[in-house]
């Protein structure tokens, strides 16, 4: 006969690979816990194994099989739901508005259950202490609050402003514990070779970078194990505006000094163009 | 007196020449380095409108050695 404590660390090791692989089955809804069979899913799954894997009397296999069965109802359900709106509605919820126009729907509140001191509680997480702020707030299946400000209550963006901002590409980490990460380097459009001269250029060696990563304008960021010596950010970009600008102000000082009136007219004429370049480069040259 | 003021010119506009291709080379590698095609056509059109001016500058900077030999080169 076994001690108890083996049968608690063999049951312990079963029940763990089998979570693992009904979680992994279900998917990432089940972690986030969107919909009522998850949330219920989740919490009866754990109590199970948890009981099972400690109370020793209990046979293994009805934990495991109730286990199994709730983690396939939860599958059939998440599957039926993506076949069928209907049913999607029904299981696992439709969101309510709460508020509309800017006016608190009472009866939709009374509904779902909701006191005005919840709701504002929902809004204050939110960041919203000012009911009147808000043009539109849903209630979501699982209890969240998503609330939609009016518009001049949003936060101010570039669009707002009429700005143009370049589109930039993620940053593709190509250097991580000294090593070079092949698969990124390709994403970013480079290769080893390019890597070894900005490294070259950054005057460091491979091994002791801890972390490289290349931005969207192909600029080479590193952070060293060594944390005494001072790597220089990227300045290329601003650097080169800089420069731009200085032609175009050299220009418009030789358009001045010369005297020939041809000359003149082509210096102006360049200056003109430079200026414009510089218009429209510096959203990607900033920063 | 006036050939010296000439002088000083036709120097800073090598000067600015040679800086302008500088600027051009950037332009070019930023345009190839770039992985947002957006970018990558505004750096290309910014590395041409620069060409253009080079090459103007190019031009005076030849203009400016005929009217005094004496200080061609350097």
């Amino acid at each position: 006969m076994m001690p108890d404590w083996v049968f608690i660390i063999f049951r312990s090791i079963v029940f763990l690979v089998l979570l693992f692989i009904t979680t992994k089955v279900l998917g990432k809804k089940q972690i986030s816990e969107l919909s009522f069979f998850e949330y219920v899913a989740g919490i009866t799954i754990g109590s199970i194994a948890g009981e099972v894997v400690t109370g020793l009397e209990g046979n293994m296999f009805h934990g495991a099989l109730a286990l199994v069965v709730f983690g396939f109802v939860t599958f059939l359900v998440n599957f039926l739901a993506i076949k069928s709106k209907k049913f999607s509605d029904f299981a696992e919820g439709k969101s309510t508005v709460v508020i509309k126009d800017g006016k608190i729907l009472e009866e939709n509140l009374k509904k779902e259950k909701y006191t005005i001191d919840e709701l504002s509680a929902l809004l204050r997480q939110k960041n919203i202490f000012k009911l009147a702020d808000v043009e539109f707030a849903v209630l979501e299946p699982r209890g969240n609050l998503s609330a939609l400000l009016k518009r001049e209550n949003q936060p101010l963006t570039p669009k707002d402003l009429q700005m143009k901002m370049p589109n930039e590409k993620e940053p593709q980490t190509v250097i991580m514990d000294g090593n070079i990460v092949d698969e990124s380097l390709r994403c970013a459009g480079k290769g080893r070779g390019w890597l070894y001269t900005e490294l070259e250029k950054l005057d460091v060696t491979l091994d002791n970078v801890f972390l490289g990563q290349v931005d969207s304008y192909g600029e080479l960021t590193v952070d060293l194990y060594d944390d005494k010596i001072q790597v220089p950010a990227p300045a290329q970009r601003p650097l080169l505006l800089a420069t731009l600008k200085k032609i175009q102000a050299d220009l418009e000082i030789f358009s001045l000094e010369t005297d020939c009136e041809k000359s003149k007219a082509m210096y102006q004429v360049n200056a003109k163009k430079i200026q414009e370049t510089i218009d429209v480069l510096s959203p990607y040259l900033n920063g | 007196m006036k050939g010296s003021l000439l002088v000083t010119i036709a120097s800073n506009v090598k000067q600015c020449l040679a800086t302008m291709k500088g600027i051009e080379a950037q332009l070019a590698s930023f345009a190839l380095n770039s992985l947002d095609s957006e970018a990558q056509a505004t750096f290309n059109q910014a590395m041409l409108t620069v060409g253009e001016v080079k090459k103007d500058l190019q031009y005076r900077v030849l203009e400016l050695e005929r009217h005094e030999p004496q200080y061609k080169g350097s």
